[in-house]
């Protein structure tokens, strides 16, 4: 075990109690006097050019209070990248997807706002739309973006060595084409966001989002408003995956809503909204070529993808980067070219979810090299021990592992799921398949251009002692980010955690770019600690004035002073205390000089007691076009066994046991490290048995609810064996690194393998329902 | 979601109820569990003007065995069933549909007529009344009448209830020894599906236990109603049971049933899922008359 | 129109007035304050809203608050008592069940109903028992192991 007092431990979440009790407050929870409710009117076509926007009926309806389109809005261009600003709040002259937004109500209950919504009439000309990646890749297609030529959001083309040559001189070389489908985040708690604006024109937002630092800067950017003058809070929020990362128009309606009536606005999406705002996993077309030698040693892998994007950009830019530069690990690649091209189509715009860019890349990919592996009669397992990276291995495209615990991870799924006597060994109808990945741990550069800190943190003493505050504008949504800092800060601090406090998530607190690309812990997480550990400073060198010790003599611990050379005689602080507080009953009987009455002289000698934090990654990666994407102070790792069941008549797979390991570097807190392993895997499974958003040929989503969009039920989900792999990062605070993503990596590589076990069929497409196995059985001639 | 406006109705007994839909002919719907209609009514699919709710009348509410029937009110909770003794003991494959329904939340709202009256394709719990030879007792302001459970249904949605009429109970005949069923569905996942397909078989055997006297299949999700497979029962009945032949009613049943592609899955998946289940159904049917000789 | 109904929420018996297409969920949230209660899709999908009325755990969302009339209501707020949490919420709490939250009222009422009936429940009764309760951070493991410490 570590010699840590607070941290690697199992201590339960601060946010726990009031999340078991209801008390907790998310969004929806919330309410301001005279508060309005908005609704939107959003487009029921796929492409079309709006020829008329009335609003005068709606005006009219009573309680309705403000009634707003582009005019109000204007036309200022947003969106996640800088390089792609593709979006206006309102479309003005077009609308490119079922969901695009138009108009918006404010009004004194949502029923009324709604009503007014259906009587804002629009004269549309409708306009031909493309629905797939081939269509709007077709010559003469219909353009959805008369800036971004040929429906081409963005491409790519990277080289690293040199494939082509690297091919001719390996003895085995496999094509493969795969494609997963688009993906729904699903939180279950749908966005919303209240706009307040006070009498001196400052806005504060209150949202549920990933990210209230990115949601600022774009408010004040479309509102035009300095960003000293908005402030973004965010509540509890019920999950996000990456969808709520990106600004989204509710809350940009919200805020022009409120500025027009004065009045604090309400907007929450409904489920059907959830899917037309969409944001969520792209759906990728993978073609890829790997070569090997015949001792199984990787040589090159050739790689195409094309993503349908919808009808902006989001986060879609770095999707397509990711989308590449993922499978430079965790195995040594020497020759990598990777051709990427995202594609605008008239649906509702894909952007990041949990593994951004890199879950179906690795699905493909994976698969393949356990085609490879047989063809080789190598052990799967075998073939990614001899290729896996090590600890100090640069990718080829420039990613530098710093701390990789591939093969501690390999070995513990191996020898926990009892690989030895179960691969090859089962009867017809279960397998066992394997696979791993890696992911980044916070990416190396913010969304926009700057030479900003990542994060900032703040740690105050509380005057009266004893009471640690950390304040950060981090991002809690459910990850258990708040818990883990108060840990570190705890940790570094030497007290124990019930001592600190932890408020997060507001803007007013200093800069994080929020909860996204597993940064958090190895980023916010280094800031905090910075400040604990500044305060912890100032409170030892306050106590060496007072006490005649040297600071570097003293420490603290577990919430005690700890003077290293012998004791020392503290009686005149302690009597100080004890005649500041009396009347009180909790005066300190300790045994030693506690941290409540070391910060308590502390800030008698200082005045308030503050330290402050911060991070930024140093500059990596390469220097080529997209070098930035993918790039990370460290990098997770992990690998999986999944062990299946496959019913041979009706095609229906059952997950019997997954068995996970991942290396988060130090463990902050154990039990959230596990937390995060099982839901990344549930997510993932979900993603390759069931979950596809499916459209219409108008464009629109068919099963836009929780019922036909099929999340696993604990029914379907099967016992988990959860190992946490420990390495020490470098570049972590305590050698922490990610945990949040990189494990949704290897499940479904690791379920394709093992259906392939099982049945003999390599399936290219997800999911893999009933029905698609089936088929796929059937067409191999296999009967039970 | 907001519901649309309606006027809510709530009688204590069935003629009031009937009274009430009568006077509200073609605007008012009768509520029961609420799981269907009201989701409905949230997408702004039905908006009828008056919701007539069956929860206050105490009648509809009775599960009881009397004289070799087994007499279902409408009002019976989809919980209750599939925790009931007596339907596991008379009509498993009922409280086998039961268990199947949706997700323990609906099941404590559904009810036995909300499930039938809905007459959704692949819902649950019709095909196993089927094959069981429910009858259905609906009251109207007319009177009460019985008919078979499969003359209800039309089409999706559609039922041949009059207006004023409601579903007031279902009366199975608890089937005598030698006889067994069983019901199978097949979705994407576990809990809260919608069927892909659902099939209940039903057996009677004669007293040697060697032929079958009476076989009785029932699909779901494979046409506009509930349909009974009468090529396959044909074959069934006479024959020796054995696995060989239960293969052949299988096949016979995928002829009888008239699926089609939607977004949940193909007409051909369906078909072939006819046939799986059939024989499996069969199976459970044959396994549980063995076990009542 | 309003109409007038009686319940018992919570161990309190109240009055209000409602409107009859107004749904037992937004009583609790919008009226009565008692946010606890979730709204994750209104459908009856989620099982976020799940309340126990007369002891079973139903979706509040596809129950009319005219239905509640004369009924009994327990939400997430009336699961504490003088002697503090509930030991589904201790457990909860303790186990690591909780991540975002926003599933954990209903799971856990979804859990009592089950342990109301059966206290010594085994792990297939506890996967049926929360099979309508979606969770999409935790995967459902750490639900599962919290269920099965209090069932012990």
């Amino acid at each position: 075990m570590s010699d840590h007092r607070v941290i690697n431990s199992r201590l339960p979440r601060l946010d726990a109690p009031v999340k078991a009790t209801g008390r907790a407050v998310f969004i929806d929870d919330m309410s301001f006097p005279n508060m309005l409710h908005a609704a939107m009117l959003q487009s029921p076509l796929p492409h079309a050019r709006i020829l008329k926007i009335d609003t005068s009926r709606a005006e009219r309806l009573p309680g309705v209070k403000a009634v707003i389109t582009s005019k109000d809005a204007g036309l200022v261009r947003y969106g996640v990248s800088p390089a792609r600003y593709d979006e206006t709040v309102f479309c003005h002259d077009r609308v490119r997807y079922v969901g695009d937004e138009i108009a918006a109500v404010a009004a004194v209950d949502k029923e009324t706002a709604e009503e007014a919504v259906g009587l804002i009439k629009v004269d549309f000309e409708e306009l031909p739309a493309v629905l797939t990646i081939e269509e709007a890749m077709a010559e003469g297609a219909p353009q959805l973006h008369a800036e971004y030529p040929r429906n081409l959001s963005a491409e790519v083309h990277q080289e690293f060595g040199n494939v082509a040559e690297a091919l001719k001189t390996c003895d085995l070389t496999k094509t493969t084409t795969f494609k997963n489908k688009r993906q729904d985040g699903a939180f279950l708690e749908p966005p919303g966001c209240i706009a307040v604006f006070d009498l001196d024109g400052r806005l504060t937002l209150h949202s549920s989002t990933q990210s209230p630092h990115y949601v600022q800067r774009t408010l004040a950017m479309v509102l035009g408003l300095p960003v000293g003058k908005v402030r973004v809070v965010k509540p509890y929020v019920g999950g996000g995956f990456g969808i709520k990362a990106a600004v989204n128009t509710g809350e940009l309606t919200a805020c022009l809503l409120a500025r027009k009536t004065g009045k604090p606005v309400k907007f929450i999406y409904s489920r059907e909204q959830v899917f037309m705002l969409c944001r969520a996993r792209h759906q990728f077309v993978h073609r890829m070529t790997t070569g090997v030698k015949k001792d199984g040693t990787l040589l090159a892998l050739q790689h195409e993808c094309y993503l349908d994007g919808g009808a902006y950009s989001s986060f879609g830019i770095a999707t397509v980067y990711y989308a590449g530069s993922l499978l430079g690990g965790p195995y040594k690649l020497p020759n990598m070219k990777y051709d990427g091209w995202r594609v605008y189509t008239n649906k509702p715009t894909c952007g990041a979810q949990r593994g951004h860019g890199g879950v179906a890349a690795r699905a493909a990919w994976e698969q393949q090299l356990d085609t490879i592996a047989e063809e080789l009669g190598i052990d799967p397992i075998e073939l990614r021990l001899k290729n896996m990276m090590q600890a100090g291995d640069v990718t080829c495209n420039d990613l530098n592992m710093s701390s990789l615990g591939m093969k501690e991870c390999i070995e513990a799924v191996r020898n926990a799921s009892g690989w030895a006597s179960k691969k090859g060994k089962l009867p017809r109808g279960k397998g066992i398949g394997m696979a791993c990945g890696f992911f980044v741990s916070g990416a190396g550069y913010p969304i926009y251009r700057s030479d900003t800190y990542h994060c900032t943190a703040t740690v105050k003493l509380a005057e009266d002692g004893g009471a640690v505050q950390v304040y950060s504008a981090s991002a809690e949504i459910g990850q258990g980010s708040d818990t883990a800092f108060g840990m570190i800060a705890a940790e570094a601090l030497g007290v124990p955690l019930d001592c600190v406090r932890v408020i997060s998530g507001d803007t007013d607190f200093g800069v994080d770019l929020g909860a996204y690309s597993s940064r958090q812990t190895l980023m916010t997480g280094h800031a905090v600690k910075e400040a604990a550990e500044e305060v912890k400073r100032q409170v030892l060198e306050a106590l060496a004035d007072e006490l005649k010790v040297p600071a570097a003599d003293m420490d603290i611990k577990e919430g005690r002073i700890v003077f290293k050379n012998g004791l020392v005689d503290y009686s005149g602080i302690r009597s100080r205390y004890i005649k500041e507080h009396r009347g009180w009953s909790d005066s300190p009987q300790e045994d030693a000089l506690t941290f409540r009455e070391a910060s308590r002289i502390a800030y008698l000698a200082k005045g308030t007691i503050v330290g402050t934090g911060k991070y930024k990654p140093p500059a990596l990666g390469g220097t080529f076009k997209g070098a930035a994407v993918g790039t990370s102070p460290a990098y997770g790792c992990s690998a999986q066994v999944a062990e299946v069941e496959v019913d041979l008549e009706t095609g229906k797979i059952v997950i019997e046991k997954m068995t996970d390991a991942h290396d988060c570097g130090r463990a902050i807190n154990r039990t959230s490290v596990e937390g995060q392993m099982e839901g990344s895997l549930a997510m993932g499974m979900g993603e390759a048995l069931f979950e596809e958003v499916k459209f219409d040929d108008r464009g629109r989503v068919i099963n836009c609810d929780l019922a036909e969009y099929k999340l696993v039920t604990a029914l379907d989900m099967p016992p988990v064996e959860t190992i946490i792999v420990e390495s020490d990062e470098p570049n972590g605070p305590f050698g922490a690194k990610e945990v949040g993503e990189g494990a949704i990596m290897p499940t479904i590589p690791a379920i394709l393998n093992a259906v392939y076990d099982a049945t003999g069929l390599r399936i290219h497409e997800l999911p893999l329902t009933s029905e698609r196995v089936h088929a796929a059985l059937k067409a191999r001639g296999i009967k039970q | 979601m907001i519901l649309p406006k309606f006027e809510f109705h709530e009688p204590t007994s069935v003629a009031e109820a009937c009274d009430l839909l009568a006077r509200h002919r073609g605007k008012a719907r009768p509520l029961a569990g609420g799981t269907d209609l009201l989701v409905n009514m949230k997408k702004k699919v039905m908006s009828p003007g008056h919701l007539v709710w069956l929860g206050r009348i105490p009648e509809l509410s009775r599960l009881e065995r009397s004289n070799g029937t087994l007499w279902v009110g409408a009002g019976v909770t989809v919980s209750d069933i599939a925790a009931s003794e007596a339907v596991a003991k008379a009509v498993s494959a009922l409280g086998q549909g039961a268990r199947a329904l949706g997700t323990p939340l609906i099941r404590n709202l559904a009810t036995i007529g909300g499930n039938i009256g809905s007459a959704r394709p692949a819902a649950d719990l019709p095909l196993s009344l089927m094959v069981y030879g429910a009858e259905l007792v609906l009251a109207g302001t007319s009177g009460e009448r019985r008919m078979p459970i499969a003359e209800f249904f039309k089409g999706p949605g559609l039922t041949t209830a009059r207006e004023d009429e409601l579903i007031t109970a279902i009366a199975v005949e608890v089937p005598r020894g030698y006889s067994g069923a069983g019901y199978l569905n097949l979705g994407i996942r576990k809990s809260q599906d919608c069927n892909i397909v659902n099939v209940a078989s039903f057996l009677e055997l004669d007293e040697k236990a060697e032929r079958i006297r009476t076989a009785r299949i029932a699909l779901g999700s494979v046409g506009p109603t509930p349909l009974r497979s009468l090529k396959a029962e044909k074959l069934l009945v006479g024959a020796k049971p054995d696995e060989r032949l239960f293969e052949q009613a299988a096949q016979a049943a995928t002829h009888d049933c008239t699926p089609i592609l939607d977004f949940r899955g193909s007409a051909e998946y369906r078909r072939a899922m006819v046939d799986v289940l059939t024989r499996r159904t069969l199976a459970m049917a044959m396994a549980e008359a063995r076990s009542r000789t | 129109m309003k109409q007038l109904i009686r319940l018992t929420v919570n161990d309190r018996a109240l009055e209000v007035a409602v409107d009859p297409n107004a749904t037992l969920v937004d009583l609790l949230r919008y009226h009565l304050g008692l946010t606890g209660t979730k709204k994750g899709c209104d459908l009856g999908d989620c099982g976020a809203c799940t309340v126990l009325m007369d002891g079973k755990a139903v979706n509040s969302c596809l129950v009319l608050a005219v239905q509640a009339n004369g009924r009994t209501v327990q939400t997430i707020e009336g699961l504490e008592s003088a002697e503090g949490l509930h030991p589904l919420q201790q457990a909860f709490i303790e186990k690591g069940a909780i991540q975002c939250g926003f599933c954990s009222s209903g799971m856990i009422l979804s859990a009592k109903e089950l342990l109301d009936r059966m206290p010594h429940a085994q792990e297939p009764d506890i996967r049926r028992a929360i099979s309508g309760n979606l969770c999409r951070c935790t995967g459902y493991q750490k639900i599962i192991e919290a269920i099965k410490d209090v069932a012990r």
